[in-house]
């Protein structure tokens, strides 16, 4: 809760960066509501608490002369059956529902506070006890629970809120004493356990620190609640005693008159609710203050819409696999986003893409680049406020962009198959890897149960589950990652599709896993023909299995050409700069230190060449205007830098041992200009 | 189905224990009924005599037991005041009030879930707004209040619903349901409120997790990733907060009743307190432990269902 309220973090380059400004400018908003409620809050209890001085009349007596006075200017709100002042009643009444709130809240955080401390902290059988205790009381609904003490212990209304003040405790001790044994499990891992007094002090000072933000907001919700319930005991004749004015007695009253006239109801029924609604507004608005904003998002859904011709398309750049027919082809594929303060921002930007049959394409980049949003992008699986658009996707023959959701439907997971990073995540945990399978299968193929059941598990056989028959019924949790990530292969491979999308499919296995599952993809391209985009940060994947890779920096390509070529000479620095961050010995994720600085956010991006701040070879006109991606006229390699044909750059069979950990080399060291 | 069995076994001690809670609590009372029944005006030989007369003179724990076996049997004692079968009152209110929670829980489920459903999938859009906006002042106004704008337009105003009373299934079918509509509606707002705010943070949680994604991919349609991948996970705490809300409507019924003056436990409830009858009491209070502990057996057994990793726990 540091962070963000009031401090706008700029970037050092002061270009108004402001990480997740969106979510800031909403929690200010949010702060100005809960200014609002508060003022709201404020008004109410002020006007309740000097009630005698607002109001001439006594609350309790009236002249029936007045009796269902309409309102007017001696009665603003009218007057009751015995001729009372409502108003003035109504602020009598406040009265009683704020002390009665305070008592209850009162009685929860000095019974609950202290009880949850020592049961969490002293814990073993006295917790175990005590905690069925507390779930026996929580078991009775707190109105039969209130009524059934106060039919013991006699009428009246702090009796009643005692009661109620007892059942909140028992929240507050839940809430408190879950804390104290979420702070002892955090200091002794963190080593902070000293003995005696010292590390009682320590515990007790941690916790409160950590109880304090949501025990606030949750007196402040019990304090609403409570209004509730003592509005809902007068009510019943329960809680205060006539002539005594609460807003629940006033609206038994009212009911009493409901034919009569309806509008003595109004007061206090609106007295209660803005009440409660403000007090309940300021709780979520605290909650809001106190933890992290749950980012809203719809359904995913966005399809490539065409693009406006007004972008100058590109040359097409020559392919690297001219012998083979193209399986993918996707033209000026940009995507962008809506940011707070500066419109649409696109994250990627007029990518082209060709993928031919049999062809294992590797999409490299840093984090940020755009890798993903780019694969997802073609298939509409972009979330929603995003907006795709492309000049063509064009799918073997079929151009596919510009098609609606139904008619993508037919493509997603019949033609291309998707398989995504982290495969536990990605399988749905309540169903069975069987039949998450088979409906893929029955979603595009009209084959019966049995039959999608037969072609599911001769899958599982192919991408090498052992026991495929017995595996169909499992759930996902029961399977590792390596294997889970064979069930969503299976699953892609499905409809027998003609395009493959591998967004990182191995970075969350191991390396003997990640392994295996790089050379089942190898080998069903080649079984297969199948043309498979690999999005992958780490080269020695592409150096392992790719034809052709294509490097990604900023939401743009900046290279593309066969793997060997590219490796072993690249034309533009960002790709030297990766395979310099490769580690030295063929492990594989490690961190790409040795390029300075960080993948620019969006809106930073400069009109000229995107990599020019972390560019070691950087000149005047690099800086000038947007470079395209120029086709180099050797075996379909591009390269978007301006200096492509005068650099030298070593590439990655020389000179690896000059890269050592926290040196920066990006390009520099071995280059030959 | 042991399971079942098991947790059923462990809940009786929890029952006893709240049970006996509200006994001695009405024993250790310094109210006496038998001065309630006579009045100011009786005589201490009058009140002792009336004392010896409803057994209220005998040891407490002789009383305690005498009154579970009775439980045990199915015999809830006698009304102090009337002196008829408490057992026969409870049963003759029970199917209103069951008829009112049943009817309040399918508002608020139905209503609940549903907008929250809605609302989930056009999260941000100006219909999630007007949802939460709904479910916010459904919080915060009491159901009495509720319940007394809908007679006061539905029933008054309009008059397509009677206003007050309950008529008997027996007697009238229609008439039954009739009678029950506003009732049920007036209860079942606040758990529809609640319900919708939760079913939707669930399902906005659950329509961003990966599996979500891949169900897209696959090519599915909007209607079986929303229904069946993303709400299947969404579930869980969806049932927990309608477990929740039972206890709140068995509280809540109390108060309806009054309201349209069913004759239903409510009513018995606030009769008893009002006169002091202590046996009545406990044994809506044995009811009322007895449905929400049963419950949340119904809901752990559910999560079985809707969570295979607890199934094979």
């Amino acid at each position: 809760m540091s962070e963000t309220i009031s401090g706008t973090a700029q970037s050092p380059a002061g270009r108004g960066r402001r990480p997740g400004s969106g979510r800031l400018v909403g929690r200010v908003l949010r702060q100005r509501a809960l200014v609002a409620w508060g003022a709201i809050v404020g008004v109410i209890v002020l006007a309740v608490t000097f009630a005698a001085l607002l109001s001439p009349y006594d609350p309790n007596t009236g002249t029936l002369a007045d009796s269902f006075a309409p309102p007017s200017w001696e009665h603003w709100l009218g007057a009751d059956r015995n001729g009372r002042d409502v108003l003035t009643r109504l602020l009598y009444g406040g009265q009683v529902a704020l002390l009665a709130a305070v008592e209850a809240v009162g009685i929860a955080m000095a019974v609950g506070v202290p009880a949850g401390l020592v049961i969490g902290y002293v814990g073993g059988w006295l917790d175990r006890i005590l905690m069925r205790l507390v779930d026996g009381v929580m078991s009775v609904p707190f109105l039969v629970l209130a009524i059934a003490v106060i039919a013991a212990v006699g009428r009246g209304l702090p009796n009643a809120m005692a009661v109620v003040g007892l059942v909140y405790a028992m929240s507050v001790l839940r809430l408190v004493r879950g804390e104290v044994l979420a702070a002892r499990e955090e200091l002794y891992v963190d080593g902070l356990r000293v003995s005696g007094a010292g590390a009682r002090r320590i515990l007790f000072r941690h916790i409160l620190a950590n109880i304090a933000p949501p025990i606030i907001v949750q007196a402040t919700l019990m304090f609403a609640t409570a209004i509730i319930a003592e509005a809902t005991l007068s009510y019943l004749g329960l809680g205060v005693t006539q002539p005594t004015a609460s807003w629940g007695s006033m609206l038994a009253e009212a009911q009493a008159t409901i034919r009569q006239n309806f509008f003595l109801a109004v007061p206090p029924g609106m007295a209660i609710f803005i009440t409660v609604l403000g007090i309940n507004q300021i709780g979520e608005g605290m909650r809001d203050l106190f933890s992290r904003e749950i980012t809203v998002g719809r359904l995913g859904l966005n399809v490539v819409r065409r693009a406006e011709p007004e972008r100058a398309v590109s040359e097409p750049v020559p392919s690297a696999l001219p012998e083979r027919p193209v399986a993918l082809e996707v033209r000026n594929l940009s995507v962008s986003f809506p940011q707070h303060g500066h419109g649409r921002v696109e994250v990627v930007r007029g990518v082209d893409l060709r993928l031919h049959r049999g062809e294992l394409l590797c999409l490299v980049g840093e984090s940020g680049s755009g890798k993903s949003v780019t694969a997802m992008s073609m298939l509409g699986l972009v979330a929603h406020p995003g907006l795709v658009t492309a000049s063509s996707i064009r799918l073997a023959d079929q151009e596919i962009s510009g098609l609606d959701f139904a008619a993508m439907r037919a493509i997603r997971g019949n033609r291309i198959g998707v398989v995504f990073q982290d495969p536990l995540g990605s399988l749905n945990p309540t169903f069975t890897v069987g039949n998450q399978v088979c409906e893929a299968i029955r979603e595009h193929r009209d084959v019966s149960r049995r039959q999608a059941r037969a072609l599911a598990i001769d899958l599982f056989d192919r991408v090498g589950i052992p026991n495929p028959a017995q595996r169909f019924h499992d759930y996902p949790f029961q399977f590792s990652g390596g294997m889970a990530q064979r069930v969503m292969i299976a699953m892609a491979l499905s409809c027998d599709p003609e395009v493959l999308v591998a967004d990182e499919p191995t970075t969350a296995l191991d390396v003997t896993v990640q392994k295996q599952i790089l050379r089942l993809l190898s080998d069903l391209r080649d079984e297969r023909g199948l043309a498979i985009l690999l999005i992958t940060h780490d080269l020695g994947v592409v150096a392992e299995v790719a034809d052709t890779v294509a490097t990604m920096y900023a939401g743009q390509l900046v290279e593309y050409g066969p793997v060997a070529e590219v490796f072993a000479q690249p034309r533009h620095p960002y790709t030297q700069g990766l395979l310099d961050s490769v580690p030295r010995n063929e492990a594989s994720n490690g961190p790409l230190a040795s390029i300075r600085g960080v993948v620019p956010a969006p809106v930073d991006w400069p009109i000229g060449c995107h990599f020019a701040d972390r560019c070691d070879f950087v000149e005047e006109p690099c800086r000038h205007s947007p470079v395209p991606l120029t086709g180099l006229g050797e075996s379909g390699r591009a390269a978007r830098c301006v200096r492509a044909g005068e650099l030298r750059l070593h590439g990655i069979s020389r000179d690896r041992l000059d890269t050592h950990a926290g040196v920066p080399s990006a390009a520099g060291s071995g280059t030959t200009p | 189905m042991r399971t079942v069995f098991v947790r059923l076994l462990t809940i009786i001690p929890l029952v006893l224990l709240v049970v006996s809670g509200t006994f001695f609590l009405s024993l250790a009372s310094n109210v006496d009924p038998a001065e309630i029944i006579l009045g100011g005006n009786a005589t201490q030989e009058q009140i002792d005599q009336l004392r010896h007369e409803k057994g209220l003179d005998q040891p407490a724990l002789e009383r305690y037991g005498e009154w579970l076996g009775g439980v045990v049997r199915g015999d809830l004692g006698t009304s102090i005041y009337t002196g008829a079968s408490v057992t026969d009152l409870f049963m003759a209110a029970l199917p209103v009030t069951l008829s009112l929670t049943v009817g309040g829980l399918l508002v608020g489920v139905l209503l609940g879930v549903g907008l929250g459903l809605l609302a989930s999938v056009v999260a941000g859009s100006r219909l999630d707004r007007g949802v939460i906006l709904l479910s916010t002042v459904g919080q915060a106004a009491p159901s009495f209040f509720i319940g007394m704008l809908i007679i006061y337009f539905l029933a008054l105003k309009m008059a397509w619903f009677p206003a007050t009373g309950y008529v008997r299934p027996s007697a009238s079918f229609g008439g039954w349901l009739h009678s029950l509509i506003l009732p049920s509606l007036a209860l079942g707002v606040g758990v529809a409120a609640a319900l919708a705010r939760q079913a939707r943070s669930s399902m906005i949680i659950a329509l961003q997790q990966d599996y979500t994604r891949t169900a897209l991919s696959k090519g599915h349609s909007r209607r079986r990733v929303v229904f069946k991948h993303a709400a299947r996970n969404a579930a869980s705490p969806v049932v927990t907060s309608v477990s929740f809300q039972v206890a709140h409507l068995l509280g809540g019924a109390i108060v309806i009743e009054r309201l349209f003056a069913l004759p239903g436990l409510g009513s018995l409830t606030i009769d008893a307190v009002l006169r002091y009858d202590p046996n009545v009491i406990q044994a809506v209070v044995l009811f009322a432990v007895v449905v929400v502990v049963l419950v949340n057996l119904l809901v752990d057994v559910s999560y079985t269902w809707l969570n295979p990793k607890v199934r094979a726990a």
